[in-house]
Parts: C-alpha cells; structure tokens; sequence
C-alpha cells in the first residue's frame, strides 16, 4: 500500500511542494548507531530515501540539527505547512495525515495564504507510527525496541504487535481522509481489542 | 581565547557545523539511546507548543539534497510548501 503521505503527494504533489528534512535517529541500536558525523547522516539519508522510496527531495540537516531545532525544538515527526508568503499555515506537532490533508485543502482553497486546520495541532498522534514503526526500529536492532520499550512504557512491543495487525489496522491507522466521529468510537474499540488478543498471542510464544 | 559571541543560528551553511555548538551539545542531539527523557522532552514540547507558530514567518535556510542540490526554502516562495522531520530509525 501507498504511506499516507505519499498519497498526499499524488493528491497535492503538483499544487504544494514536498520538501523533507534528515534530522537525527530517534531510536539508535546496535545496527544503526547514532551518526558520528554529517556525512554519516548523509550516508545515512541516501540510505532513506532509497528504501523508502521517496519521490520528493530530501534535505539533510547539518550535525547539530539547527533547522530541525530552530522550527520544533527537536520533535520527533513535526511537519509545517508553509503558505505562498512564507509563513506557518499549519504546524502538526506530530505528523497526522488526515488532520494535515484537511489543512491543505482549507489552505488551497482561500489561495494558498493564511493560517488553515486551526493553525495548530498539538495532539500526540501514536497510533500511525506503532502501526508502521516497526520497520525503522528493525533497521535500529533489538537495542533499539528495548530502548523504545524502556524510555516510553513498551512502545517497542506495541510496535511490534501493531505490524502484526497492520493488515487488519493499516485501513484505519494509515489512511489520509479523515474518518467521521462515529468511526473514531469503534477505531478505539477495536484497538483495545487488538492489543489484548496480541498480548496474549506474543505471551504464549 | 576570547569567550566567543553568541549569534543567532545559521540556518543558510549546508551541513556546516556552527562552531558555537559545544561537543555537549552535539552529544546530547545525537544521542546513542532513546531514553525517557527524551519522551518527556517531547511531552513537555508539545504541551508548550513549542515551534515556530502559524502566522509568523518561517527561518530561512539552505541546505543539501541527497543529490547534493542546494535548496533555499526562500526561493520557493509564491506557492504553498509541505516540510515534513524525520529519520528512517
């Protein structure tokens, strides 16, 4: 299947430039270390952009993260909607497809200037990335799911058990359109019930 | 040596170390271990909205492709642009 951005990309890709920055690795382990150097992290963006396939331009930051600090602080997967002039239409705090699709569509429909989506969203939206996190942790190493799974309350294992259910999660947890209210109450249902039945599937092992 | 002056950020040197950055500094960006720390770092980030606000203009800067193009996310002005942070680990 298509990640939901790049569907955004075939969506917008001809109205709305496509730009993505290399910051530092967020999980580090024993295959994939911290980057030493720039051109570490460079080597290690080719690498990305390769893999993932990207079909927009991907910038690498210099060493010491100064863009990716100067606009989040740091955040892990902040994204920034720039409108025609130069300024933040909308931030997202934690990249969330189908709040960022709405976003764009309000931008490009009052002509592509202006604050849209509420300007802000500070929501942690986890749900995408342990449903489609397990890939970059893999390529980190087991150092990197424990890391994950001692510093933020077993999120390596919950990635783990959301690409075993990512057939069944990805319809929902990787979509781009926003989904109606009704759909979200059964969405939260339906999660509490996968990560049970996955407990107790990973226990029996 | 004199105590050296502090200057905002350039954000124009592609991959160019700025040389007011401490190695502790450096370290502590590129950690070797997603701590809870770091997590807490984010929580706490993200209940102050930290980053650049909508409406204000965005920093400027210039950096290089994976293809070794230099990009200036200025001279893009004139239509809407979409910048996404990541890394594959």
């Amino acid at each position: 299947m298509v990640t939901p951005i790049k569907q955004l990309y075939e969506w917008y890709g001809d109205r709305v430039k496509f730009l993505d920055i290399f910051v530092r690795q967020s999980h580090p382990g024993e295959l994939r270390g911290a980057y030493r150097t720039y051109e570490e992290k460079r080597e290690g963006a080719q690498e990305h952009k390769r893999q993932e396939e990207l079909p927009w331009p991907l910038l690498v930051d210099n060493y010491a993260g100064t863009v990716h600090k100067a606009y989040s602080g740091g955040m892990p997967d902040p994204v920034f909607l720039i409108d025609s002039e130069g300024m933040v239409s909308f931030y997202g705090m934690w990249t969330h497809i189908p709040t960022l699709k709405e976003a764009i569509d309000e931008l490009l429909a009052h002509g592509g200037r202006g604050i849209a989506g509420g300007g802000l969203d500070r929501t942690p939206h986890f749900f995408a990335s342990f449903v489609d996190g397990w890939r970059g942790l893999r390529r980190g190493g087991k150092r990197s799911v424990l890391d994950y799974d001692l510093g933020a309350g077993g999120a390596g294992t919950l990635s783990f058990l959301g690409n075993k259910a990512k057939p069944l999660l990805a319809p929902l947890a990787l979509r781009a359109e926003p989904l109606p209210a009704t759909a979200k109450l059964a969405l939260g249902g339906a999660l509490v019930a996968v990560a049970l039945a996955g407990g107790l599937l990973r226990g029996r092992d | 040596m004199s105590t050296p002056k502090r200057e905002p950020p350039d954000l124009t040197s592609p991959g160019a170390l700025s040389s007011l950055e401490s190695r502790r500094q450096l370290d502590e960006y590129n950690y070797e271990h997603f701590r809870p720390k770091h997590l807490l770092a984010d929580l706490w980030r993200t209940a102050k909205g930290e980053g650049v606000q909508p409406g204000s203009e965005v920093p400027d800067f210039e950096l290089e492709t994976t293809e070794g193009e230099r990009v200036c996310l200025s001279a893009l002005r004139g239509q809407p642009v979409l910048l996404h942070f990541g890394n594959a680990t």
